[in-house]
This record gives C-alpha cells, structure tokens and sequence, in this order.
C-alpha cells in the first residue's frame, strides 16, 4: 500500500508499530471515491430490482398511457405538436429521472437506518464525494432509463423535429433533473433519517413538476394552474425537453430552461450538501 | 467532571477533555455525556464499561468524527476532532455497535469499497481484501452476500474493514454483544492479537468478562460520567471483601438482611437475592450460615464470590450490570 506518514506530532501520539495511512484527499480520491460509491450503487440495482423497476415502469407506461388516452390534445388549436407522443414522451423522460434521482435518496434512507452511513461518513474522504457517488449512479439509471423510454416512443411512433439539438436538449435536461431529485431526495433523508422522508420525495418532486406545462402548454391553460405554472421554474425546463419534439419555434426561449435547470440543481445539492453538514451536529 | 487519565498522558493517542454531548435543548435536553476527560496511552487496551445508555457510544462517536461535542475538546492520534476531523478518520479504524454492513454487498465488495474510500492503491486493494479476509477467518466466504453471514462473521468482518488502512488506534464499540462464546472468543484473540502488533485499542463493552480479559486500564460510565477509572486487578482490590450471595425464603428477606448486616456492608444483587461483603474474608461464611439457622432462615442457594469488576462495577454505579458474571441480570439498589 502505498502511504503518507503521519507528521512528527502524530507519530509521537501513534503506536511503536507501522502507522499507515491513506494518500491525502485530493481531486483524484475524490473521484476515485465517488466512483467507487456509484458502482456500489448500481450493484445493488442489479440485486435489488424492484427498487429500480418503479422508477422505470412509471415514465414507460406514463408514456405509453398517456399518449393514448389523451391523444385529442393534439386537437385543440395552437397545440405544438400532432402526435401525443411527441408530448407525453419528453414529460415521462423528465419524471424518470426525477424518480432515478429519489430513489438514491430511498436507498440512502436505508443506509442511515442500518447504520452503514456512519462507515462512509468515517471514511476519509471529502463530503462532496458522499454526494457525487451517488449522483454518479443515478446518472448512469437515467441515461439506461432515456435510451429505454426514447428508444420506446420512437418505436411508437414520435418524431424527432429538433434533430440532434432536440435529442442532446431532453438528454440535458433528464441529466439536470435527476440532479435536482437527487440533491432533493439526499437533502431530507439527510434531515429526516428515517422512512418519514420518502414521503416528502415523492409528494414533493410529483407536484413540483405536475404544476407546470406538463399536461398542456400555458398557452390553453386557464384558471389557478396557468398562474402557478407560469412562475414554476419546472415549466421552462419541461419546455426545453420537448424542444426536439414540438414544432421547431414553439420554445421561444429554451435558455430561460437552461438557466432554470442550473439554479434548481445547485440549490438542491446545496440542500442535500447541508443537510449532510447537520448529520454531525 | 469525571477523569480518566493513564500512562504517557502527554503523547496519549486518545484524549478528551470536559467532553459534553447534549441532545435536544430547553427542557427536554438530555446531557447524554457529561464532562468526561480521558486518556488513552499508546499501545493499550481501553475499556470503556457501561450499561445501556451510560454514555459509551455517543463518547465514540464524539471521537471518531460522527459527532460533534457539545463542549470540550478531544485530540485522537494528535488532531482534534472537530478541526482536523479528516486527519482522524485516515488514522483510526471503527468497529461500531450493531455491524452496520450492507447486506447486498459480498465480504471481498465491501473490503474494496473500505479499501477506495481509505485511498489504497488500485494494485494493492485486491490482495490487501484477501490478507484480511484471511485473517479474520472469512476466505471461503468472501464471495458471498454479507445477507448470507452469521452474527460472528459479521463482526469478523466489520473488524477487518476498519483494518483496511493499518489504523494505529481502534475504536470497537461494543464489537462481542450478541456473539455465541465461541464466536465472542475468536474476536477477542484478533483484538489481543492487534495489540500485539502495537494497535491502541479503545473497547466499549458490556460485559465485565471481556474487559477483565482484555483491558489494560478501564474507565466505568454511568450517567454520561465516569465513575471509576484504573487498573482491572487494583480496582478490584479496592473493593476488599468477597461477596457471599444468599437465596433465602421471600417472606423472610428482611430478617436475613438484618442477620447478615452483622458480617458486613451490604452488595447490589438481583432481585430475590441478597449479597453482603464479608468484611472478615472468605472464613466467615459458616459463621453466617450459623447465623441465620440461629435465626430460623433456610438458606435456598449461597455462593462465594471473589472481588469482581461487576463489584467495582456496583459499589461505583450502585447496581450490577445485566448479563455480568455473577449476580444475575437484575439492576436493584442494595
């Protein structure tokens, strides 16, 4: 093993015997480490299943459902696409990876309660790698969640109008909020420690982005929800998801999206980062 | 506030001074750690005695980085652990209660997750997981689920993670409490075997025996405070007399108590049973079962015991520990 000697101060408060002690905390251990947590995060999906399955059924039947229930949307005038698919899919993509990102707070719930957190919060590692691990991981069960819910909505049928740009938009925007869900998620099992957090995520996240354009465009909504979508930050970053699936033009100002994504994922790992801190005090 | 202080006090790789934990606040704060110093030199066995919710864990976690103290300040392997927090964590290694394992993960997983986050070299992680599994006798079962383990291999294995870095100070926080005795016996020879090696060991423990097996010096914990600290064998000296534990009939409890006050002070028992320390030694025993034949009381059991760490342990707190050699599982005041 390669080692750093403790300085003269902590040698004399050692032992007779070899002290060893791990190389120092730099940007490489820290991604080390990280990566190390979000393998053993995607393990366990693989020998945990049904905690992964959920997060991937909803959006996938959410899409599927959707799109044929309420394909008479596409009728109402000035309605930005012909194919309810083309609509339904981006909003099922964007509710995927807010459940991906939750889901870690699940897990992490489970690791406070058996006390398995306490070994990672001993381990000599900096705090911001116990946060980027597992969003590493949750990266990794948002892009297998993308390439199954797009790859299952072209095959149904949507229609790529934005080319590329609109396929990288949604994939932005699925990496963004899996941020946002994981720093929310994170931040209240951190707060709550127990099992009474997962309510919070779930209730939290599902209103947060159902108040929004999700089911129709601000333009036919009326009423409360068109006053409470308009000021949702989720609403322009739902418009940029569909971006390569509405008609081109229809997102008049996809960078109001872009900006609006950045700002909720620092402030929900600045969330999840303090509430973190709080665990010690 | 309470102290415990040892050998080499001043290169001591555990030490605590007027360390406080309180929870909650306004009325309802509870004080869990109450003023403790403390001072472990380098190369012992510590153990750190006390029933549940005494205070030992919230001290362990005070110093192995979990909590934060209330008040006082704590050094371990030369940094404070408020400020230099990361600095201890690379030096200690923790066992702490309960084996808290991921059940998903094989043995040889978790060595390798312990050995990435305590920065082991990629080249060396695989071998370094295998030496410890062999040393904790877990080499057939590396490959399987931590779910699939016994008890004891849990703790087998919690104690090779937190050897993954060759820490020079080891907390193990109550490391034997559930094992089978064969299981309990295994864990104590590694521990005594990494003392050997030069390891300082802190060890939290309710069971008097192990820390009469293992503990160079102890520190007894009763109320967030320690009430007793020093050497097992000086400390049982102290308390002088054996204790002679009589059953007698329920009815006629309080006239034996009076009988036997005549040979000595009264012990801390279990409840139907009563104890007193023949102040004359180990010979009076005929005279008081003379004494209460004298007085008409049928003796139901009796049994003669040398000083003991659980008489420490009750002249210190007032009441014996559950689960502790002699004297049953009881807690009554004398």
């Amino acid at each position: 093993m390669t080692v750093e000697r403790l300085d003269d101060t902590a040698m004399a408060a050692g032992t007779a015997s070899t002290t060893a002690v791990p190389r120092g905390v730099g940007s490489g251990a820290l991604v080390a480490s990280a990566l190390g947590l979000a393998v053993r995060n995607l393990r366990n999906i693989r020998r945990l299943p049904s905690a992964f399955l959920p997060a991937l059924m909803m959006p996938l039947v959410q899409s599927i459902a959707f799109s044929g229930t309420f394909f008479a949307i596409t009728q109402v005038p000035g309605f930005p696409t012909d194919r309810s698919i083309n609509w339904f899919m981006p909003l099922a993509v964007v509710m995927g990876a807010s459940f991906a990102g939750i889901g870690i707070g699940f897990s992490t719930v489970r690791d406070l309660e058996s006390g398995f957190y306490d070994r990672l919060r001993m381990a000599p590692v900096s705090r911001r790698a116990l946060l980027l691990g597992p969003l590493f991981g949750v990266w990794v069960r948002t892009l297998i969640l993308m390439v199954i819910v797009i790859g299952t909505g072209l095959a149904l049928g949507a229609r790529l109008t934005g080319g590329l740009f609109g396929l990288a938009a949604l994939i932005v925007v699925g990496l963004g909020v899996s941020v946002v869900g994981t720093g929310w998620g994170l931040g209240l099992a951190y707060r709550f420690g127990d099992m009474r957090a997962s309510a919070f995520m779930q209730l939290g996240l599902f209103l947060a982005l159902f108040l929004t354009s999700a089911q129709a465009p601000l333009s036919i909504m009326t009423g409360w929800l068109y006053y409470v979508a308009r000021v949702n930050p989720f609403t322009p970053v739902i418009d940029l998801a569909r971006i390569g699936f509405v008609e081109p033009g229809t997102v008049e100002r996809p960078w109001v999206g872009l900006v609006a994504l950045v700002l909720l994922a620092a402030v929900a790992m600045g969330f999840a980062d303090r509430g973190l801190r709080r665990l010690s005090r | 506030m309470t102290t415990a202080t040892g050998p080499g006090a001043d290169d001591a790789p555990i030490q605590a001074e007027g360390l406080v934990r309180t929870f909650g606040s306004g009325e309802l704060a509870v004080r869990a750690v109450d003023g403790v110093d403390l001072r472990v030199g380098a190369g012992e066995v510590f153990g750190f005695l006390g029933p549940n919710g005494a205070g030992k864990s919230t001290t362990v976690r005070m110093l192995t980085t979990l909590l934060r103290p209330t008040a006082g300040t704590a050094r371990v392997a030369g940094y404070d652990v408020v400020s230099e927090a990361d600095q201890v964590r690379r030096s200690i290694g923790v066992a702490l209660q309960d084996a808290a394992i991921d059940p998903l993960m094989t043995g040889i997983e978790l060595l390798r997750l312990q050995a990435v986050l305590y920065g082991v070299e990629r080249s060396q992680q695989k071998r370094r997981a295998g030496e410890l599994l062999e040393r904790v006798g877990l080499s057939a079962a590396g490959d399987r689920r931590v779910g699939t383990y016994s008890g004891g291999m849990r703790r087998r294995l919690d104690l090779a993670l937190s050897l993954i870095h060759e820490p020079s100070v080891l907390f193990l926080d109550e490391p034997t409490t559930g094992l089978d005795p064969m299981s309990r016996m295994t864990l104590w020879e590694e521990i005594q075997r990494l003392n050997d090696d030069g390891t300082t060991v802190l060890l939290t423990t309710q069971y008097l025996e192990e820390a009469d097996q293992l503990a160079d010096r102890i520190a007894i914990i009763d109320g967030g405070r320690i009430v007793r600290e020093g050497d097992p064998a000086a400390l049982k000296a102290e308390v002088g007399a054996p204790t002679l534990f009589i059953d007698v009939d329920a009815t006629r409890t309080d006239e034996a108590r009076a009988v036997l006050a005549a040979f000595g002070d009264p012990r801390p028992t279990a409840e139907g049973t009563l104890g007193v320390g023949l102040t004359a030694g180990a010979a009076e025993v005929s005279a008081v079962i003379r004494a209460l034949d004298e007085a008409g009381i049928a003796v139901e059991r009796l049994e003669l015991s040398e000083p003991s760490l659980n008489d420490v342990f009750a002249e210190a707190t007032g009441y014996r520990l559950e689960g502790a050699e002699t004297g049953g599982a009881a807690t009554d005041e004398p």
